[in-house]
């Protein structure tokens, strides 16, 4: 017999309903299904069952992750050693930049893991493994200097507010990581947005600057030049060698990571093209508006898809399936509509740069509307059987 | 009429298409788990004889509704479940069969007999019951007019017997069937299996629609859901094609008709088409097995049954599903070449092969997630999880505006659910319940 499996089976009693520790059941389903696929025979029918369960599900969003993270530890890294005049090879840029983003992520995923036990011992149920790519995403979307007493605080908030006050997994409104995001963005403003973001700089002083999408061009320079002097060339943008948020920054990460959870239908396609279709046709139109050169508005959507966390939000925060709306036309338009919000909020708004993170907060806000709306309109279409 | 939705997965167990007869059995029995909506009320004693086409039981909705013994002998044993409910009636077999009889009816006298009488010798020979009623598959009301009748010639599950095969021989008692229903309704739909064309040559003329090989396009649900166009059109007949020629052998013989054919599936084994008699015992028709498999009368929409009860009324195929191995360590990591899913998250699905699935959930039931793979398969084109949503809310107007009763309760829904959501069930009792309340 495996040993591991004794080990659970030892433990077992401890954690039933008369043992000494039977309020943390929870804990040890979560930790025991972790290590064995657990697969009760069907008690009804239908009696075959398909082999994706919910872990599954999230172990490939997960997987999808994969480029944007690795990526991301290398960008702190390399963005690191640059402030510091230094220049890195791949592998300490990479080590470094890893030894900055780890703490982040295991803040995160302890925090939020003791609130998902937390509740789940109080209300009896089995811990869900949505929790594993929330404790994932929010890291993702934080500057790498972001003091982890914060990362702390924003999890708790993202969890319990944006999730478990609603009734848990697959009963929030908002996705609980952009909700988690949202706060420190407001509450904490200064570590949040302004000046670059470049982790271990503290060699070096008074780094300033801005971030790609606080750049503007002054005197008759435009956009793009004012952006490829600061080092916010288009193909710096695309791979994501430029400072920012530790997810954010390469697009062609977040593109595979869109790739594999389309291909992989875990993600809802519709949400991640009507999406980037809205961004590219606001920032057509804005790119069309006359007397605008030197500001976002005339950056035009190649830039606009490109710069800041557009890609990565629309990827892996608007897919979730739980905030977007269930219905095939309400996804083509929460996509479309969070590409033009993103475009208006960054052109219209001088008070946000960024505009991915509150368009998608808006729109899952819209949601239900959405899927009301279409779902009025088949049942319309339907002959009905009443 | 193109149903794209539905199961596509490739399974294993294709039952071969050769016919043999099986032994005698030593008991029969008649079974109220497959007939939906009854409230039984025992006609017969324990240790009573009983004829072929004794009445057992009846309804008590409507006592007119017989269930008649398929054999001769004596009331072994009646059987009960939890609160006194009705499995099944178990008769010993005689040597002999001794038939209650009524006067035959020749295909050119059937218009003699008067609309009334002819339903009343169809109900007294425990034969109307083959006919049942969408949109809750209750038995058919013969006091309104059917908008039309379905036959179908597939049965409910994927193996089911061949129509071809149950066609056999029998193609004068189904002419006989066919005009039978005309009787009752001139819209006549005969609708077979695209597959099942091959060996429908000689009923070919009379075949109306020819559905896609998906599961579940053969259901009468889900053919009356593609062919409607009118809300009337919903409180169709059906009837499946074993039971529309077990009707005509009635009418023609003045018997109890006490032959049926079934199929039994197991993992790859291609078993041949089975002779034997209505309600025969599942050990006889299963053989042998692996002690820990569930058999049940249809993967997707059958029941599980008890190898010592015995096969149902409307069943006609037995499937024997192996036990899952045990708990698999760091199952969710693997690349799951032998995993088959309708998803797209393991490798398998690159893999065109007849696969085997086996009787267990492969996860552990969570919260809906809203990732609409029931959706994507619902052949009626359903929101199964907003009908759940609204069932749990208990708004049973929401569910039935959302199109509830067109449910042809397939399992898809749940088969596909990566939550492991009991859906089919779920909606299954919302319609039920909605039936009951309309009673009364």
């Amino acid at each position: 017999m495996n040993p591991i499996k004794k080990i659970f089976d030892l433990l077992e009693h401890d954690f039933s309903e008369s043992g000494n520790f039977a309020k943390l059941a929870p804990l040890f389903d979560a930790t025991k299904t972790f290590f064995f696929l657990p697969s009760p025979k069907t008690g009804i029918g239908p009696f075959i069952r398909d082999h994706l369960d919910l872990k599954r599900y999230m172990s490939v969003v997960l997987l999808s992750l994969m480029p944007v993270l690795f990526f991301g530890m290398y960008n702190t890294g390399f963005q690191s050693g640059l402030a510091r005049g230094e220049s890195l090879d791949f592998w300490s840029a990479f080590l470094s930049g890893a030894w900055v983003v780890m703490p982040i992520i295991i803040v995160s995923y302890a925090v939020g893991f003791f609130w998902e036990i937390l509740f789940a011992a109080i209300r009896r149920h089995p811990i869900s493994e949505g929790f594993l790519v929330t404790g994932m995403l929010f890291p993702l979307t934080l500057p790498p200097t972001i003091p982890l007493w914060q990362v702390a605080l924003g999890i708790s908030f993202g969890v319990v507010i944006g999730k478990e006050i609603f009734g848990g997994t697959g009963r929030n409104i908002l996705n609980p990581a952009l909700t988690a995001r949202a706060f420190v963005f407001f509450s904490y403003p200064v570590t949040m947005s302004g000046n670059v973001w470049v982790a271990g700089a503290n060699a070096v002083d008074g780094i300033t600057g801005a971030t790609a999408l606080a750049v503007t061009a002054d005197g008759g320079t435009s956009l793009t030049a004012a952006l490829a002097d600061q080092g916010f060339s288009l193909p710096h943008l695309f791979f994501g060698l430029v400072p920012g948020s530790i997810g954010e920054t390469s697009a062609l990460c977040c593109l595979i990571g869109a790739a594999i959870l389309m291909i992989t239908r875990i993600a809802n396609y519709r949400i991640i093209l009507g999406g980037m279709a809205g961004l590219i046709l606001t920032a057509l139109l804005t790119w069309l508006l006359p007397g605008t050169s030197g500001t976002w508005v005339d950056a035009g959507p190649i830039y606009h898809l490109c710069a800041g966390g557009f890609l990565f939000g629309i990827s892996f925060m608007a897919t979730d399936p739980v905030s977007a709306p269930g219905t095939n036309p309400g996804r083509w338009i929460f996509g479309f509509l969070i590409g033009f919000l993103t475009v208006i909020l960054r052109v219209a708004n001088p008070a946000f740069a960024e505009g991915v993170m509150l368009a998608i907060l808006f729109m899952n806000v819209f949601a239900p509307l959405l899927d009301h709306l279409v779902m009025k309109h088949r049942i319309s279409k339907r002959i009905p059987n009443v | 009429m193109a149903p794209s939705k539905g199961f596509k997965l490739k399974l294993a167990g294709m039952p071969d298409t050769s016919v043999i007869r099986l032994s005698r059995p030593a008991t029969v029995g008649v079974s109220a788990l497959d007939i939906p909506h009854i409230r039984p009320k025992l006609l017969v004693k324990e240790k009573e004889a009983v004829k072929t086409g004794t009445p057992l039981f009846h309804d008590k909705r409507d006592p007119d509704i017989r269930y008649v013994s398929p054999g001769t002998g004596t009331v072994k044993q009646i059987r009960f479940g939890p609160r006194r409910r009705l499995i099944e009636v178990v008769i010993a077999l005689d040597g002999m069969d001794d038939f209650v009889a009524f006067d035959p009816v020749s295909p050119a006298d059937l218009n003699t007999l008067s609309d009334p009488d002819l339903i009343d010798r169809l109900k007294q020979g425990g034969m109307w019951q083959t006919l049942r009623q969408l949109p809750a598959r209750d038995t058919a009301d013969s006091s309104t007019p059917p908008p039309m009748i379905i036959v179908c010639l597939n049965g409910n599950d994927l193996f089911s017997p061949h129509p071809g095969r149950v066609l056999q021989n029998r193609i004068k008692q189904f002419e006989f069937g066919l005009a039978i229903l005309q009787r009752f309704s001139d819209r006549i739909i005969v609708a077979a299996r695209k597959s099942a064309m091959d060996r429908l040559e000689p009923v070919k003329h009379r075949i109306t629609h020819q559905v896609a090989d998906i599961y579940p396009a053969w259901d009468p649900g889900a053919i009356l859901y593609h062919i409607k166009t009118k809300a009337e059109e919903n409180q169709a007949w059906y009837i499946h094609v074993e039971g529309l020629i077990r009707m005509a052998q009635f009418l023609e013989t003045g018997r109890y008709p006490v032959e049926t054919m079934v199929t039994v599936t197991k993992g790859h084994d291609k078993k041949p088409h089975m002779i034997t008699r209505p309600g025969a015992p599942v050990r006889l028709l299963a053989g042998n097995y692996p002690s820990d498999s569930v058999i049940t009368t249809g993967q997707l929409n059958g029941r599980k049954v008890d190898p010592d009860t015995h096969l149902g009324f409307f069943e006609t195929t037995l499937n024997i599903l192996p036990n899952a191995p045990d708990d698999e360590m760091f199952g969710f990591l693997k690349p799951g070449l032998n995993k088959p899913t309708v998803s797209k998250t393991f490798l398998s699905c690159l893999v065109n092969k007849e696969v085997q699935l086996d009787g267990t959930l492969h996860g552990e039931e969570r919260a809906c997630i809203n990732c609409g793979y029931c959706e994507t398969i619902c052949p009626v084109d359903l929101m199964p999880s907003f009908i759940m949503k609204a069932l749990h809310g208990d708004d049973i107007e929401e569910a039935l505006q959302l199109g509830l009763l067109d449910c042809c309760r397939c399992g898809l829904c749940s088969f596909t659910c990566p939550s492991k959501i009991e859906l089919t069930q779920i909606l299954s009792l919302g319609m039920d319940t909605h039936h009951k309340d309309k009673q009364g």
